[in-house]
């Protein structure tokens, strides 16, 4: 059994969002904890539709995130590839978790991902983040439905159209 | 197609530790590239290469926030206008006056530098640029502003605001330039103490409102409040532009060297109407000095095992 692993028009539309939503700018008191829509929008095709679970996307995509916010190169893609290989090893366990369940799994993932970039961040002496930067998986945790209704809409509404 | 993947069964040993192989591999590949990065820019020339992918993109993003930013100003009350307008004229008949003092004194310099035989003043043009909306990453010391290469921008070009120097441009897409600020670690900056004529050289700190003075003789001439300006070695920025105020200076008695910490008097964080500077080539005589500001900013980690050459060689 094959699943697709093309990029559907959906799911490019929901990353070209995702990625407006990470440059859009913010007021410099809340931007820290901007929550991290490339991961959401990765994580909900990976568990819903099995779809974009190649490292190889995920790691292209965060190299992209890297030039567009100017991070140092390689670390969105480092951790867009851990959370890509977490989503997968647990898929099939999240899947059927009831929804709250699975958001705080989400968060779970999100917090670890902030634990992964603050390394690098400590690596690169660069000045430690604010209190607000840890508020960003809180702040995926309560997005998390949301988005998680709206690409299952996206998606329905991509099947309906092509049957 | 249609279908949801719920049946899909899950990963034999096989599947996951060749998953577990690829992560390896990706993760070793996302570490040699952030090294690369980090270690002196050796991936600058593919960052160059994809600005014409990611420009287009950032310029989508960019664009109806700035228009909303533009309705905004058109919306502004007619009141508030004719205010802001007032205080502006008030402003600048104040500068006018300001000039004309300072018009006389620089046909006194140009007379007093004949006699002496000095070189001549750089000539310097301004170009008004502004912050793009765009959110960059915070920890990355950059800003976008919406002027670049059409506009006859160059690499290394210094930024600066009303208040004083903010960074220099770092890399060019047509319409748009990164700025790397003053405050990222990476950065350093040719200067001279105004009081004492002290050349040194400020670093980045990855802090947004600290600069760091290392090498510092023990029994400096230091004050707080002491003001930092460029001290125009280096040949890209032009000398007397102000940099940062000196805030603190510790003598650690263990140590060979003093160290400063500084202030940015520009306001690298709020600014949105930048300037970039042009320095007229014809008109100065700097060309000897080679040394760049990026190379020393390059060089600034090796800088704390022997802080005496480093300093000779970013400031010769």
């Amino acid at each position: 059994m094959t699943r697709p692993t093309t990029v559907s028009k959906g799911m490019l539309v929901s990353l070209l969002a995702a990625v407006a939503l990470t440059l859009m700018p913010l007021p410099d008191e809340i931007s820290p904890a901007r929550p991290y829509w490339v991961a959401l929008v990765l994580i909900y095709w990976n568990l819903e539709a099995g779809r974009l679970r190649h490292l190889g996307q995920a790691f292209v995509l965060g190299v992209l995130l890297d030039l567009l916010t100017g991070t140092l190169l390689g670390q969105h893609a480092l951790s867009l590839i851990v959370i890509s290989y977490l989503t997968e090893r647990f898929r099939n366990r999240l899947r059927f978790f009831p929804p709250w369940q699975q958001a705080a799994a989400v968060m779970a993932l999100l917090f670890n991902d902030r634990i992964v970039q603050l390394w690098v961040i400590g690596l690169t002496d660069d000045a430690w983040p604010t209190w607000t930067w840890w508020l960003a998986p809180l702040v995926g945790l309560l997005l998390w439905p949301w988005v998680f209704l709206l690409l299952d809409r996206l998606r329905q509404f991509e099947r309906l159209q092509k049957s | 197609m249609s279908f949801a993947a719920g049946t899909w069964s899950p990963g034999t040993g096989g599947d996951q530790a060749a998953r577990t192989a690829r992560l390896m591999v990706y993760g070793l590949l996302a570490t040699i590239l952030m090294v690369l990065d980090y270690r002196g820019g050796y991936v600058s020339e593919i960052r160059g290469r994809t600005a014409v992918l990611v420009e287009p993109l950032l310029l989508a993003v960019e664009a109806p926030f700035a228009l909303g930013r533009r309705l905004g100003e058109e919306l502004r009350s007619r009141h508030e206008l004719q205010d802001r307008i007032a205080l502006v004229e008030q402003q600048l008949r104040d500068q006018e006056a300001a000039l004309m003092m300072l018009d006389e004194f620089e046909s006194e310099n140009a007379e007093l530098r004949r006699l002496l035989e000095a070189s001549r003043r750089v000539e310097v043009a301004f170009r008004a640029a502004e912050l793009m909306s765009i959110d960059l990453n915070p920890y990355s010391h950059r800003v976008l502003i919406n002027r670049g290469r059409r506009d006859g921008l160059e690499e290394g070009q210094p930024v600066i605001d009303a208040d004083g120097v903010i960074g220099q441009v770092d890399q060019l897409a047509r319409h748009s330039a990164h700025v790397i600020l003053i405050s990222d670690p990476d950065h350093a900056l040719p200067v001279r103490v105004r009081r004492t004529d002290l050349r040194t050289v400020a670093y980045g700190t990855g802090q947004i409102n600290s600069l760091r003075l290392t090498d510092l003789p023990m029994n400096v001439d230091l004050e707080p409040g002491d003001v930092l300006i460029t001290s125009g070695l280096g040949g890209l920025f032009p000398p007397g532009l102000p940099v940062a105020e000196v805030r603190t200076v510790t003598r650690h008695s263990g140590e060979a060297f003093a160290r400063a910490e500084a202030r940015p008097l520009g306001r690298l964080d709020r600014a949105r109407h930048v300037l970039v500077v042009a320095i007229n080539a014809a008109a100065d005589d700097e060309e000897e000095v080679e040394s760049e500001e990026r190379e020393a900013g390059d060089e600034s980690r090796d800088a704390e095992q022997e802080p005496v050459a480093e300093e000779v060689d970013a400031t010769s």
